[in-house]
């Protein structure tokens, strides 16, 4: 990570790919990725459920790894490349993950929705065909309150069985 | 494929939701999403003490950090705003004690909000929170119903003389004296459901938002009911509901929560007020989980009439409620616990004794199935009794479940019965987990010492139940419209925050009207454009909103009929509305769009060519009662294998067997109840509002208070049960509440069944792993 320029006031020039974009702006030392994120770049799509990295609503991807946005520093992720769930639909098409969350009603009040879809993408670009065991282990660490898993560990293992399309890159 | 619609109706297939385009893309707006020019943000300085008086405020230091823009504390707020509300006025809920929005002269819970600060950023305001002073005078901290009842100990509330804020009351139904007198024996039982609570994944939220010139506020809420919201906001404003406008978009979960308006948001919106600039608020889970409201602490002294063939004539049931520190919503509970105790089963009598106290902890408010420990001392209670009369759990239901045929047939506390289906839930429940196998399995299991262990509950759930005699009032009211576009627009009281009413209502509508999905939209959370009503819970959605719908739909599909004749110079009868269009053999091409139907009724009633009488209006307004309804309800069994070395209780089946009536979206129906059974799972096993000696909370963070994860609920089987239909039109049911009102007496006789080899009495519902060690005897208590 480069040194980061310090303007009036403290604040911390950060500049980062967001979503396949440059990015960047100032926030104070103390902003968190998620509220860099949130209120800086309007992608509120990424959802602060707990603040303490427990809920995973937050979860983005931090080159390439699902991080909690909440306990990461703006300055922090200088110069990274961030994915965030608007990211997820390519062209206005949906990804496959999303169209099998829709098709299994995999949410309901969608709070916790953006973390899962981030942690659920980076699981099946590591594991293609996962097993429901591997599919449950890898989104233990993200809460939901209102499905009871069973509808998104469904649509996981449905986005898992469907072939990949021309033109569909993004899990 | 799921999400395709194979038959000719909507209703009753699962297709896709129209919410999930938005919220998979992240495109939702929950309140923290919105930021309007000139928007600042609210935070609490809220007491660390659980009781104690307050000497003194100093906000001077908070009033000149950087980018405050006002303090508030209680005295000033209370000049703004008062507390009080929909429930408020009702004995034992708060009429007869005063408190301020903000506290003033003491605070009776750690976090109770002693000073408000509103600032240019939310961290600006949370710094500013630091610089306040705050002199507390600590008083002896009231934590359990013990001390509650407790005459030394200092009364929270001065003008209650005492810490019992209503009871003990009791109610006689039958002959309770006569039936113990009858009774070959009593089984008696001291039952307690632990505190614990809602944990929405989105907080409590609110952004006021006052414009000064036309003295008109806007609120953007997190809530289950614009119109509550609205209602108590200008009774604690002091405003005159017209003046407030409350808009609700989406809202992460609430299950029971987001009722009315919580004191911190009546102080945002007085703050706005004041400022006349938009102010934010948004909860941090340290706030949601150790002031936002908790529930189910309660207490039952039971005694059960018992006659040697197994039948339960009567009960004693005496319960105390720990209301926690502001009152509110438990007198409402108590009601329904005693209406509800006997369930589907003929108890002859009941004595039911009710109190409430309140202690210094967080506030008793409604979570799913609010009236829940009926369930589970009743299911508890009828484990005990087979236990001691050597018959099995199942046995022992069945001789005491009340059937269709045999009168009468309607709880001893006076609502009938009628259409249930408990029995057939039972024994199907039975026979999908083949008992007698497992009963087998059990016995050669324990020879190699492992404990498995089988449990049920069978339930009702008024969602909203059959129609009473002599009840009357409660209606709901949709608005059916078509717009100049051809929009089909169903406007709705409901405020789904989860449930799915976006796509369910259009799919009712629909199918009623003749539309094609595609062109209906359900208009829900703004309290100018929907009908009055206290929103979504209570399970009321699908036969209230559900039939308002349908009816709705239905007639207005008639106004449009008899226009588009008049209009084509047609019969009616002639006539009909398919997937959106008018078709008919005298309709210009065959089939007529509805927006250019629309187009040419509008056209002759305007140049006064619609006969006499005709109506061009093509709005229809319905309210609906519920028709005759029904019970919601069901059995739900489950396995569980204990491991007697460290507590852990595996699960190895979980199966629903349920009758909500007719389904309207049957993955809807499913997702339910398998997110009612995962806080069941989460109730029984994990989940506890813990709190020290002094009053401190101990679950204030998710690493404190454990909610269920992916590896921790089940695959939950459910099996839908042919309903019997009481109405000749609308049978759908409730069945938001009933997963989580089954789930923990279901699975604590499950692990009850497991640990008897041990002698171990289970009369409690928290059972982690802890506490089954101790009720085994590998560790003592």
């Amino acid at each position: 990570m480069a040194e980061l320029d310090v303007g009036p006031q403290g604040s911390l020039t950060i500049r980062l790919e967001v979503n396949g974009e440059e990015a960047g702006g100032a926030v104070e030392g103390r902003t968190t990725l998620a509220d860099f994120l949130r209120d800086q770049l309007g992608l509120t799509g990424t959802h602060l459920g707990c603040e303490h990295g427990v809920c995973g609503a937050c979860t983005v991807l931090l080159d390439s790894l699902p991080t909690r946005s909440c306990l990461v520093l703006a300055a922090s992720a200088d110069g990274c490349r961030v994915e965030t769930v608007e990211g997820l639909a390519r062209n206005g098409q949906l990804s496959r993950l999303q169209r099998a969350m829709w098709d299994n009603h995999g949410f309901q009040c969608g709070f916790c929705t953006p973390g899962f879809l981030i942690q659920a993408a980076a699981l099946l670009e590591d594991n293609p065909t996962p097993t429901e065991a591997e599919v449950r282990h890898a989104l233990s660490g993200n809460l939901c309150r209102c499905t009871g898993y069973e509808s998104i560990v469904r649509g996981v293992l449905a986005a898992a069985e469907v072939p990949e399309q021309a033109g569909d890159e993004s899990p | 494929m799921r999400g395709q619609v194979a038959a000719e109706r909507y209703t009753g297939a699962s297709v896709r939701r129209v919410e999930d385009e938005r919220l998979l893309t992240g495109r939702g707006t929950f309140v923290a999403d919105v930021q309007l020019p000139g928007m600042l943000h609210a935070a609490f300085c809220r007491s660390p003490l659980a009781h104690a008086r307050i000497v003194a405020v100093n906000t001077e230091a908070a009033r000149r950090a950087p980018g405050v823009v006002a303090v508030f504390d209680g005295a000033e707020m209370a000049q703004l705003a008062s507390p009080g509300g929909v429930l408020g006025e009702s004995p034992g809920a708060g009429g007869q004690v005063s408190f301020g929005i903000l506290a003033i002269d003491k605070a009776r819970l750690v976090g109770d909000p002693v000073a408000l600060v509103v600032a240019e950023s939310r961290a600006l305001a949370e710094d500013a929170c630091e610089l306040i002073g705050v002199d507390y005078e600590e008083l002896a901290p009231v934590v359990t119903v013990e001390q509650a009842l407790d005459p030394g100990l200092p009364a929270i509330f001065e003008e209650l003389g005492g810490n019992r804020l209503f009871g003990p009351q009791v109610k006689v139904f039958g002959d309770v004296e006569g039936a113990f007198a009858r009774a070959d024996r009593v089984v008696r039982a001291s039952i307690h459901q632990h505190r614990h609570q809602n944990v929405p994944m989105e907080g409590r939220a609110i952004l006021a938002s006052f414009d000064a010139p036309s003295g008109q506020l806007l609120v953007r809420a997190s809530t289950q009911g614009v119109n509550t919201t609205r209602q108590m906001l200008a009774q604690q404003l002091r405003m005159p509901p017209d003046r407030v406008r409350v808009v609700a978009k989406d809202v992460g979960g609430s299950f029971g929560l987001k009722f009315g308006a919580s004191r911190e948001e009546v102080a945002c919106c007085a703050a706005s007020r004041e400022l006349g600039r938009p102010v934010r608020w948004v909860e941090d889970r340290w706030e949601n989980l150790t002031v936002s409201g908790q529930a189910r602490e309660e207490s039952f002294e039971v005694e059960a009439a018992v006659t040697a063939g197994g039948l339960i004539l009567a009960l004693r049931v005496e319960m105390v409620v720990d209301t926690g520190a502001y009152p509110g919503f438990a007198p409402l509970v108590v009601d329904t616990v005693r209406e509800m105790i006997p369930g589907p089963y003929r108890l002859e009598a009941l004595s039911f004794t009710s109190s409430g106290v309140v202690t210094n902890k967080a506030s008793y408010v409604a979570y799913r199935g609010p009236w829940a420990a009926e369930t589970f001392v009743r299911e508890r209670m009828l484990d005990l009794v087979a236990q001691e009369l050597g018959v099995s759990a199942l046995e022992v239901r069945l001789r005491n479940l009340a059937t269709r045929d045999e009168p009468p047939l309607r709880m001893v506390t006076g609502p009938s019965l009628a259409g249930i289906t408990a029995r057939e839930s039972l024994l199907r429940a039975a026979e999908a987990v083949d008992l007698t196998r497992l009963q087998e399995q059990q016995v050669r299991l324990r020879a190699e010492g492992r404990y498995l262990g089988v449990g049920f509950a069978t339930y009702i759930e008024p969602a909203p139940g059959p129609r009473q005699e002599g009840e009357g009032g409660d209606s709901e009211q949709v608005r059916v419209e078509v717009d100049r576009d051809g929009l089909l627009l169903v406007h709705t009281a409901q405020m789904p925050h989860g449930q799915s009413h976006r796509t369910t209502l259009a799919q009712v509508a629909a199918d009623e009207f003749g539309a094609s999905l595609e062109q209906v939209r359900v208009v829900v959370g703004d309290t100018r454009q929907t009908p009055e009503g206290f929103g979504t819970g209570g399970s009321r959605f699908a036969t209230m909103a559900g039939g308002a719908a349908l009816h709705g739909a239905r007639r207005l599909r008639g106004k449009v009929l008899e226009a588009a004749a008049q209009v084509l110079d047609l019969a009616p009868t002639e006539l009909d509305i398919v997937r959106g269009e008018l078709v008919g053999p005298g309709v210009p091409g065959g089939r007529l769009p509805l927006a250019e139907l629309l187009r040419r009724i509008d056209l002759a009633a305007r140049s006064g060519q619609l006969p006499l009488g005709a109506d061009a209006d093509l709005t229809a307004t319905q309210d609906f009662d519920g028709g005759e309804s029904g019970w919601s309800g069901g059995t739900h069994c489950c396995v569980v294998e204990v491991d007697p070395a460290t507590g852990l209780v595996r699960i190895l089946r979980y199966l629903v067997v349920e009758d909500c009536g007719d389904l309207i979206n049957p993955a809807v129906v499913e997702g339910q109840i398998r997110g009612g059974v995962a806080q069941g799972v989460g109730a029984v096993l994990l989940e506890r509002s813990a709190y020290d000696l002094q009053g401190q909370y101990l679950s204030a963070t998710l690493m404190d208070y454990l909610l269920p994860t992916a590896l921790d609920v089940p695959h939950i089987e459910i099996e839908h049960l042919s309903p019997v239909r009481l109405d000749p039109d609308v049978n759908f049911r409730g069945v938001g509440e009933g997963g989580m009102i089954a789930a923990p007496p279901t699975i604590c006789n499950a692990i009850a069944d497991a640990l008897s080899p041990f002698g171990a009495k289970v009369l409690e519902q928290h059972l982690p792993p802890a506490r089954i060690l101790e009720l085994i005897g590998v560790t003592s208590a």
